[in-house]
């Protein structure tokens, strides 16, 4: 390992929505001298926030897609990435999460846990990120740290240790205690820039001590040495400091940390506890596949002069062309270096390499094991592999979820058509989650995402970076069909036209699969079917089931298992077993009482509990069901599941049923049966839509 | 299919001993009290009694004090898997998931949540909520700081909605926990609106079931049912005479 790896750090900043994690990366930057003035995300003076790199992201207060900059702390190198908060988003959040190191979770000292907060939660867990907590916004009314300290604990179920207390809250707020030197920290200077350290104030003695006890007992779990110099009543800082950092390495312990962003408080603490107790890229074991050797699991060794391994974890269009981020797992990247795409195996040259800040950039010549930087010029999609020649290796896949709603856009007129091709063709390729594709019965572009929000914010996008203006259709939830139980088939295709004839007989049975969305087997005996047809009779099914009989959307969960048939030694072909196999489902699909299935999302709600009664009144006035309200004084959380057909526009309706003091999140569960009733309106406007199309 | 898995689940469920020796059943508008130390297995008899509700197709709402959401599904999770491992009962998984969304969990914190607001809550469920619960379970409700007035509350509210409620009550503290009529001494002052009063008490390798009070009268009676210490289902037990 080299030092330049020991001294780096690859964090997210990840938080609730309105936590103030974007003001909080300013100040960051701000202290470590990337940018000289300090903006609001909602500023006055009309810059916005450096991270919030789009106009958009400017105008409604919120970050989309996050931007990676890189600055210097305390003799180290810090990449950060700044996630967007919004569920609807979480693709960014999660594609962050793969290649960072570890993580800084920002909460509301008021607010404390919220529902984004336990999805983000949620997301360190899956992918192992260790992390600490920030206690922001101590200077506002109703602040308290202890109480979202507890928080962290109970409903999270973490170990979270506080590192410092407050010298006063809310607008009294002076500065902080260190708990681990046992100091005073204050902020001084115009924009907090100059840190003094004095005595405890003696009124807050009693209440350190106790703290620091605290702290003291749960970092000794780490640490007999710690535990022996405890006993021994003479901790060092520097034993205290190990100690914490193993455990949060281990996932085992939270530090929390506190402070105000917006009133330049407690910034540069957190800098030093990066540094102290966040794992350096060499402490944080990742695995590739190797695709040498059937996909085996290889762990990748952090030494800069093993063979490369870096993945494309994020694409960008920028005036200079496309930038890909890219972050090195083993060995390193040098200019003029190739490498391979594991995926399309295409050779590359390592041209232009930038280390990237939110909109500015600086040349670099080389870039160690760990690092994150960008490439210049490099056809490729988010999510491949690049490697040394010689080397083949797949960084797991990222969990990539399917769309749930889509929405017809057509250009105004041909000018904004051509604009807005290029502008979904980019979409596409910096987000999986978003997708298009033109429909072929309308001859409409659809595009597909997460949310309708999700889809609101591309079209916001075109408009405003391609001026394409498009017209927007009404959004459609993309409904599933499936099987209701086995049904049996018996399919022959003949066709006798002049010339050589087309004949196939298929003989199966169809049945409903419990996981995933399509299977194929072949019982097929003694060349009833010659073996080269077989294929056929997948690709049939395969491409019957993409529309499904009833309302036209993809039937899924079907397993169809081929037990017989019957072939003619000239009339046979690939195409006559294909149309069979289209035949028979067609034929038996309506007898197995098929049903309509819809994606059913999982929605969180918050706000104050006098409003629950109209809350939970509009979740079961939309089919949904409610899974539990949680109720903590005067503020509460229901988890409910709800139809996403029944979601749309519900973020003004809960507005004004709770004077907009509730908010709400939603991401997609699973998918659910529809009930009779909405099926029966589902088919009649399918059959609708298919006279009127037949009539055109 | 679905259907003959209730029934069986219904009709061979330990609970309808329960049902017999109260007086068929605790009762729309009626307070039961499950009370014993912790650790017992109180929780696990009201997610019992709760599933055979949900069984039945009838509403519950799960109120809890302490424990955390998650928690409380991984108890009904349990209890059903445990249940499904019974004899003739292998249908019953395949149930779950319809039944279990005629649950609601509503967890409140003790020191914030006083009994008007958390029956205010209750009550927006039900009404705006649309959920026409039918059994109300309240477990880790500290009935140290419980008076008579509260529990009055509880009483009139059940008796409105036409709800049965089961709560749980903790002892702690020293021996004698229990009177001479087998009451507990943090029950005393609150027997008045209490119509069913079940004390668990370990006895030897197994935990039993005392029936002390019963639709208003003094019933002691060991009742024929018993928590099996592994799978802390409440099982059958043969009938013993009061002590």
């Amino acid at each position: 390992m080299s030092t330049a790896t020991a001294r780096m750090r690859n964090i997210g900043i990840s938080a609730h929505i309105d936590s103030g994690k974007t003001t909080l990366t300013e100040r960051i930057l701000f202290y470590c001298k990337k940018i000289h003035r300090i903006h609001e995300v909602k500023g006055k003076d009309g810059v916005g926030a450096t991270m919030d790199s789009m106009d958009l992201e400017r105008e409604r207060g919120i970050t989309i897609a996050s931007a990676t900059t890189n600055v210097a702390w305390g003799g180290h190198s810090v990449n950060i990435i700044d996630t967007p908060g919004h569920v609807d988003f979480t693709i960014e959040v999660e594609r962050s999460l793969r290649v960072l190191d570890s993580a800084v979770l920002v909460l509301c000292s008021v607010g404390g846990v919220q529902s984004q907060t336990i999805t983000v939660d949620r997301q360190l867990r899956r992918y192992n990120v260790p992390f600490m907590a920030f206690v922001n916004k101590l200077d506002r009314i109703g602040a308290n740290p202890l109480k979202v300290r507890d928080q962290i604990a109970e409903k999270l179920g973490h170990n979270a240790v506080l590192m410092q207390m407050p010298i006063g809250l809310e607008t009294a707020l002076e500065g902080l205690v260190d708990l681990v030197a046992m100091k005073a920290l204050y902020f001084d200077g115009p924009d907090g820039e100059i840190v003094r350290t004095g005595d405890i104030p003696p009124e807050l003695l009693a209440e350190a001590a106790g703290l620091r006890e605290k702290l003291l007992d749960a970092a000794s779990m780490f640490s007999d040495e710690l535990t022996e110099a405890v006993l021994e009543g003479r901790p060092t800082e520097a034993l205290i400091r190990a100690a914490v950092r193993r455990g949060t390495i281990a996932r085992k312990l939270v530090p929390v940390f506190i402070g105000s962003a917006y009133k330049n408080k407690g910034i540069q603490p957190l800098l030093d506890a990066v540094v102290h107790y966040l794992p350096d890229p060499a402490e944080v074991e990742n695995k590739a596949a190797d695709l040498d050797n059937d996909g085996a699991e290889r762990v990748l060794v952090p030494d800069p002069a093993a063979k490369t391994c870096a993945l494309a974890f994020k694409l960008e269009d920028g005036p200079y062309g496309q930038l890909t981020y890219i972050r090195i797992y083993q060995g390193s990247l040098r200019r003029g270096d190739e490498l391979v795409n594991s995926r399309s195996e295409q050779k590359i040259r390592v041209g232009r390499l930038v280390r990237m800040h939110a909109d500015a950039m600086s040349d670099i010549d080389e870039a160690p094991c760990g690092d994150i930087v960008a490439l210049f010029g490099v056809e490729c999609a988010s999510g491949d592999t690049f490697c040394s020649p010689g080397l083949r290796l797949a960084m797991s896949a990222l969990y990539v979820p399917e769309p749930v709603i889509s929405l017809a856009v057509s250009p105004v007129d041909k000018n904004a058509g051509d604009r807005m091709a290029k502008a979904l063709g980019r979409f596409t390729r910096e987000d999986p989650t978003f997708r298009t594709h033109v429909d072929p019965e309308s001859n409409q572009t659809i595009i597909q995402g997460m949310g309708e929000l999700h889809l609101d914010v591309y079209v916001e996008r075109m408009k405003r970076e391609y001026r394409a203006e498009v017209r927007v259709g009404k959004p459609e939830v993309a409904y599933r069909e499936a099987l209701g139980r086995r049904v049996d088939f018996d399919y022959t295709h003949k066709k006798q036209t002049g010339g050589s004839g087309q004949f196939a007989r298929v003989i199966g049975y169809l049945e409903p699969l419990a996981k995933g969305a399509y299977e194929f087997a072949s019982e097929v005996k003694g060349g009833r079917i010659p073996r080269e047809f077989i294929p056929s009779c997948d690709k049939g099914f395969k491409a019957v089931i993409k529309k499904g009989p009833l309302i036209g959307f993809p039937v899924i969960g079907v397993r169809a298992v081929l037990t017989d048939g019957h072939y003619h030694p000239v009339d046979s072909s690939d195409i006559a077993f294909q149309t069979a196999a289209q035949g028979a489902f067609r034929q038996v699909y309506l007898k197995s009482s098929p049903q309509i299935l819809e994606p059913i999302m999982k929605v969180s709600v918050e706000g104050p509990s006098e409003f629950s009664g109209n809350i939970f009144g509009s979740i079961s006035q939309r089919r949904g069901i409610i899974v539990s309200s949680v109720e903590d004084g005067t503020f509460s959380r229901v988890d409910a599941e709800v139809p996403l057909s029944e979601m749309f526009g519900y973020s003004t309706v809960l507005r004004s049923l709770t004077q907009g003091k509730a908010e709400f999140t939603m991401e997609f569960l699973r998918y659910g049966r529809v009930p009779p009733p909405v099926a029966e309106l589902l088919k009649e406007q399918h059959l609708e839509k298919r006279t009127k199309d037949a009539r055109k | 299919m679905t259907q003959t898995v209730k029934e069986e689940l219904v009709k061979r469920s330990p609970l309808r001993v329960l049902d017999k020796s109260i007086s068929g059943g605790l009762g729309k508008g009626r307070l039961g009290v499950l009370a014993s130390r912790k650790g017992v297995g109180k929780t696990a008899c009201l997610v019992h009694m709760a599933s055979d509700k949900l069984i039945q197709g009838k509403p519950v709402i799960h109120v809890s004090y302490s424990s955390r959401v998650d928690y409380i599904i991984k108890w009904y999770e349990d209890i059903f898997k445990e249940i499904a491992k019974k004899p003739r009962m292998k249908g019953a998984l395949a149930i779950y998931d319809e039944i279990i969304r005629n649950r609601v969990i509503m967890n409140f914190k003790q020191d914030g949540a006083r009994t008007e607001q958390v029956l205010r809550s209750l009550e927006a469920m039900i009404v705006h909520g649309n959920f026409p619960a039918e059994t109300l379970i309240v477990d880790g409700l500290d009935f140290a700081q419980v008076d008579p007035q509260d529990l009055g509350k509880f009483k009139e509210f059940a008796v409105r909605l036409g709800l049965e409620v089961w709560f749980s009550a903790s002892l702690k503290g020293d021996e004698p926990l229990f009177n001479a009529e087998g009451t507990p001494f943090l029950l005393e002052g609150l027997m008045g609106a209490i119509d069913v009063l079940i004390t668990l008490r370990h006895h030897a390798d197994h935990v039993h079931f005392n029936l002390v009070k019963d639709n208003g009268k003094p019933a002691p009676k060991v009742l024929g049912l018993k928590l099996d210490p592994t799978t802390l289902l409440i099982v059958r037990a043969p009938a013993r005479r009061s002590r």
